[in-house]
């Protein structure tokens, strides 16, 4: 080798080596982001500060149809096994003798085409509850972990670690809400996460993002402009499932008649 | 037993010694570097919960290359209705700005079956100010077609009014009262 083609070869490969360093490798879904608006805003702008954020969620039960879109996404995002939901809806219906009556076909992913037809009763009203992680700031399911792979991370969801999980299912047992299941294949706990990694990218989690009648709201509780600080901060009434637990929860709901649980 | 005095001492002082740090040793290999952080769990479980990739994008992402049915979408009252609800997730059809696969399109009975998923009058629960609703076949009566017609042979999926409008101004039709 002469001292030309050595020079040569040094150059392109340091104009090659940097030329790597610099190129967006596998980062297509970092493009495709720059490209929609953010969904919530203040997150990209900045570095995220873990320790001063505040997410609420609610669901507005007056405007949900039923349709099962959240339940499809969700579905699809996360490849859930059949039988298994990160969320579901559920039909109630209420008779006029004050019974209530709750079913949830394959969790709505179908949506629901028909109407009951083995109530005997006159039917007073029918609504629909979606459900999901309450996001609990006491949350049962963390102070039972024996392994500590569930958590409530600084800025208040509640995560599984996958790689610490063993799978005992004390926490599906401890969660009032029954949103935990034990992944098929992987045999650990799996749950609804708010679409954490979609938060952090300034996105709402994919069942808000697919609701077409605006019936699931989410947003940082940090942002005085957002649509849920506004709810929260306004006279209308919000109810969480199940208070007496003592769980308190980030998941709100809307027109939530008392016999929702 | 013949040990002196400062054998046993330091027999007893270097087992302390031996077991305090294989203690010490095994704790630091079977606590992961992250863990107490912020709490009795990995702080890494954050940022890899961070890192789970995303499949279903906006709207916005899928009208990029569809001008034609955003421009249509956009101005209908389905614009509310994610793209990816009926034809499946983005994930599914591009990767690194590659087309990877085909979205199915829905097409004939499918059609109509989707749309009662949402406009079904009979499931009693759907409010005139969220949704229109109609109930089946009398719609179909009422519309003096037949039967066996599916919903997108009056009304475009994407603006389900487009045409109906249209017709509208083109035949000056007006519905009673308006």
């Amino acid at each position: 080798m002469n001292r030309r083609s050595f020079v040569k070869k040094v150059l392109n490969g340091s104009i090659a080596g940097s030329l790597y360093l610099v190129w967006p490798m596998g980062s297509g879904s970092l493009e495709i982001l720059e490209q929609i608006p953010e969904q919530i805003p203040g997150i990209r702008d900045k570095e995220y500060d873990i320790l001063n954020q505040e997410f609420a969620f609610i669901v507005d039960i007056t405007r949900c149809i039923g349709c099962g879109s959240c339940c499809v996404a969700d579905k699809r995002e996360y490849n859930v096994p059949d039988g298994n939901f990160r969320t579901w809806v559920e039909r109630y219906v209420k008779g006029f003798s004050d019974k209530i009556y709750v079913d949830s076909p394959n969790g709505g992913l179908q949506g629901y085409q028909h109407p009951r037809t083995d109530i005997e009763e006159k039917i007073r009203d029918t609504f629909f509850v979606p459900k999901l992680c309450n996001m609990c700031k006491e949350a049962p399911c963390v102070q039972v972990c024996p392994v500590g792979a569930t958590f409530t991370s600084p800025d208040g969801f509640v995560l599984v670690d996958e790689k610490r999980c063993v799978g005992c299912a004390y926490c599906i047992q401890a969660c009032p809400y029954s949103v935990r299941f034990i992944h098929p294949d992987k045999k650990t706990v799996e749950k609804c996460t708010w679409c954490y990694q979609r938060v952090r990218k300034g996105l709402l989690p994919a069942c808000v993002e697919v609701c077409p009648t605006g019936a699931r709201k989410f947003g940082s509780m940090k942002d005085e402009t957002s649509e849920v600080y506004k709810i929260l901060k306004g006279p209308g009434v919000l109810t969480v499932l199940k208070k007496e637990m003592g769980t308190f929860p980030a998941l709100y709901y809307k027109g939530a008649r008392r016999e929702v649980i | 037993m013949g040990l002196s005095y400062r054998l046993r001492l330091l027999i007893v002082l270097l087992s302390i010694v031996v077991l305090a740090g294989g203690a010490l040793l095994f704790k630091n290999i079977l606590i992961p570097d992250s863990f107490g952080i912020y709490g009795y769990y990995r702080a890494d479980a954050i940022s890899e919960a961070a890192l789970v990739p995303i499949r279903h994008w906006t709207n916005i992402s899928c009208f990029k290359c569809h001008p034609y049915e955003a421009k249509i979408h956009k101005n209908g009252h389905h614009q509310t209705i994610s793209c990816e609800f009926c034809h499946g997730t983005y994930a599914d059809h591009v990767e690194n700005e590659k087309k990877i696969g085909t979205l199915p399109v829905k097409k004939e009975k499918e059609i109509t079956t989707l749309c009662l998923k949402c406009h079904n009058t009979e499931i009693k629960a759907r409010k005139e100010e969220v949704i229109k609703t109609i109930a089946m076949p009398n719609h179909l009566k009422d519309q003096n077609v037949k039967l066996t017609h599916n919903c997108n042979q009056c009304h475009h999926v994407h603006a389900p009014l487009k045409y109906i409008i249209r017709a509208k101004q083109i035949t000056r039709m007006m519905e009673a009262g308006s």
